[in-house]
């Protein structure tokens, strides 16, 4: 990755670190959006997929320091799905829209089941509950989420054509 | 979604990494609280710190905005209660005048509430809630607790009509409190705030009224019995007429304080109302007492919890200047005893001006049939001063 699209990638990606803390508890919806995933996922199709797992880890690793209880589930889930969008980043090639929103539904998706798992805390009827009935709701939230930022943001996401 | 790179799979390499991230994420999941703790405070002191607050500010900030609307209708019903007590309080307090003037009537009297119209009328006349049921009559006087109101002048079985003294054809003979002095009051009929005064025509010459004596009804004439007060000279009109007097007087009565009422019978009128307005007599403040004593225990309360209050202070204050070796000296306010509630002393109304246009002398419609026949006197037409 060459400097300038690094910078623009970087400045994205801390934008939106800084919506997940500020924007997310501010609407306070049962169904949250997901910013860091959107974050990560935004890098994971632009590295490798070891560096994707890394990131995912760094990430999900520092956003679990708030629940420590539950220490290192966010880690795994945000490793697999960073692996997991940068191993399919085949599949995401072109700006379609759709095919975006699924890409995004699908990572916070697996997120949830991943992190819920993990994390051990839910279990029983409200586990079901919450990844069917929670879980694609605050990923369908987090995939409209997703595709605004890419409107918006397309002039920081589009790789440099210099 | 752009892609920057071109499509390749993942190697040994990244297998390898995903594995660690993997094993390093479900050892600190099954790592024990003591050193998950730490590891999750220092990431919390460092890189979160300044996203921690961000989000707490956003979350006081959405908190914020939840409670704006519920602090508002709190606001709004806070006011509105606070409004209320207001007007409890006056309610309250003129139902106790009128239960004082009941207990000094004894006999031949029926309370009644005053219903103000919206009309043109609203100044001159109100409906009482009273009628012909209760034994009022025709020319049945209306007083309240300061003083002399009206008279009756329609009756129905259940209600009936009053004029106010501010009515045009008011009359009333009236003199001063000590008997030496008479004359007949009306309304004053000036412009703004001097509509709503009275004036006393036809005092002698030889007689003078100094200001703030008070004026009562004389009793002359059979419609208004002798000692009702009517209001408090203010100052003399100078007018051309050269054998009489006029003055202006400061109505006992309010027009806008004409809530609740007391109607005089017959025979009460008949039997005379002397000593009922006098104030300040034994019998007056014993009632006041009993009237206050509602309260008293309420206020007793409050005082006995604020003395514990200030003691409270007090000690804490001695104790610190003890504490710094300083001399200890009662404060002003612990060394104040405390006193029971004082019964409050009438507070003669002034005038307030309704919201309607004065209406000008010349342009003053009669209401109702002429009531010039119970007149006590015929008011002179003598013009007044310009510019008044």
């Amino acid at each position: 990755m060459r400097l300038v699209p690094l910078l623009r990638a970087l400045a994205s990606f801390a934008l939106l670190v800084v919506l997940h803390y500020t924007l997310r508890p501010l609407l306070g919806w049962r169904a949250p959006m997901d910013f860091l995933l959107i974050a990560l996922l935004l890098i994971a199709v632009r590295v490798r997929p070891g560096a994707a797992a890394m990131i995912g880890f760094a990430i999900g690793f520092v956003a679990d320091s708030l629940t420590p209880a539950a220490l290192g589930a966010g880690a795994v889930a945000m490793t697999l799905v960073g692996y997991g969008a940068s191993w399919l980043k085949a599949v995401f090639f072109a700006d379609n829209i759709a095919l975006n929103a699924f890409f995004f539904f699908l990572g916070k998706w697996a997120f949830d089941i991943v992190y819920f798992l993990a994390e051990r805390r839910v279990g029983g009827i409200e586990l079901v509950q919450q990844l069917i009935l929670w879980s694609p709701l605050s990923a369908a939230v987090t995939a409209l989420a997703g595709v605004v930022l890419l409107v918006v943001m397309r002039p920081l996401v589009e790789p440099s054509t210099a | 979604m752009p892609v920057s790179r071109p499509i390749r799979g993942s190697s040994r390499v990244d297998q390898i990494i995903v594995g660690t991230c993997v094993l390093l994420s479900l050892l600190a999941l099954v790592l024990p609280a003591t050193v998950r703790e730490p590891v999750a405070s220092v990431l919390r002191q460092s890189v979160l710190a300044p996203l921690i607050m961000l989000q707490e500010r956003a979350e006081l900030s959405r908190r914020a905005f939840m409670l704006h609307e519920e602090r508002i209708e709190a606001r709004d019903s806070v006011t509105l209660k606070a409004l209320s007590v207001s007007a409890l309080q006056s309610e309250n307090g003129r139902l106790r005048e009128i239960i004082g003037l009941g207990a000094r009537l004894k006999w031949g009297f029926v309370p009644a509430e005053a219903l103000h119209g919206r009309g043109v009328r609203d100044a001159y006349s109100v409906i009482l809630s009273a009628g012909s049921n209760s034994g009022i009559s025709r020319l049945s006087p209306v007083v309240a607790p300061e003083g002399l109101v009206g008279a009756v002048e329609r009756v129905d079985p259940t209600m009936s009509q009053a004029i106010l003294w501010t009515h045009p054809d008011f009359r009333v003979s009236a003199m001063s409190q000590d008997g030496s002095t008479f004359g007949i009051v009306q309304a004053h009929l000036g412009a703004g705030p001097n509509r709503f005064l009275m004036e006393m025509r036809g005092v002698s010459f030889r007689t003078e009224l100094k200001p703030g004596m008070l004026v009562v009804s004389a009793g002359l004439g059979g419609t208004y019995p002798r000692g009702i007060p009517i209001g408090t000279v203010m100052s003399e009109l100078k007018t051309p007429e050269s054998w009489a007097r006029t003055y202006i007087l400061r109505p006992a009565v309010s027009p806008s304080d004409i809530n609740s009422v007391m109607i005089l019978r017959q025979e009460r009128v008949t039997e005379g109302v002397e000593g009922v307005w006098q104030q300040g007599g034994p019998n007056e403040a014993a009632l006041r007492a009993i009237l206050a004593a509602g309260d008293s225990l309420a206020r007793a309360a409050a005082l006995q919890e604020a003395a514990a209050r200030r003691s409270a202070i007090a000690s804490m204050r001695t104790d610190s200047i003890r504490a710094a070796g300083g001399a200890v000296t009662a404060p002003a306010e612990q060394s104040r005893p405390v006193t029971q509630p004082q019964p409050q002393q009438p507070v003669t109304p002034s005038p307030v001006e309704p919201q309607n246009p004065p209406p000008q002398r010349d342009s003053v419609v009669r209401l109702g049939p002429p009531i010039g026949a119970r007149r006590d006197t015929t008011p002179s037409p003598v013009p007044r001063e310009p510019g008044r």
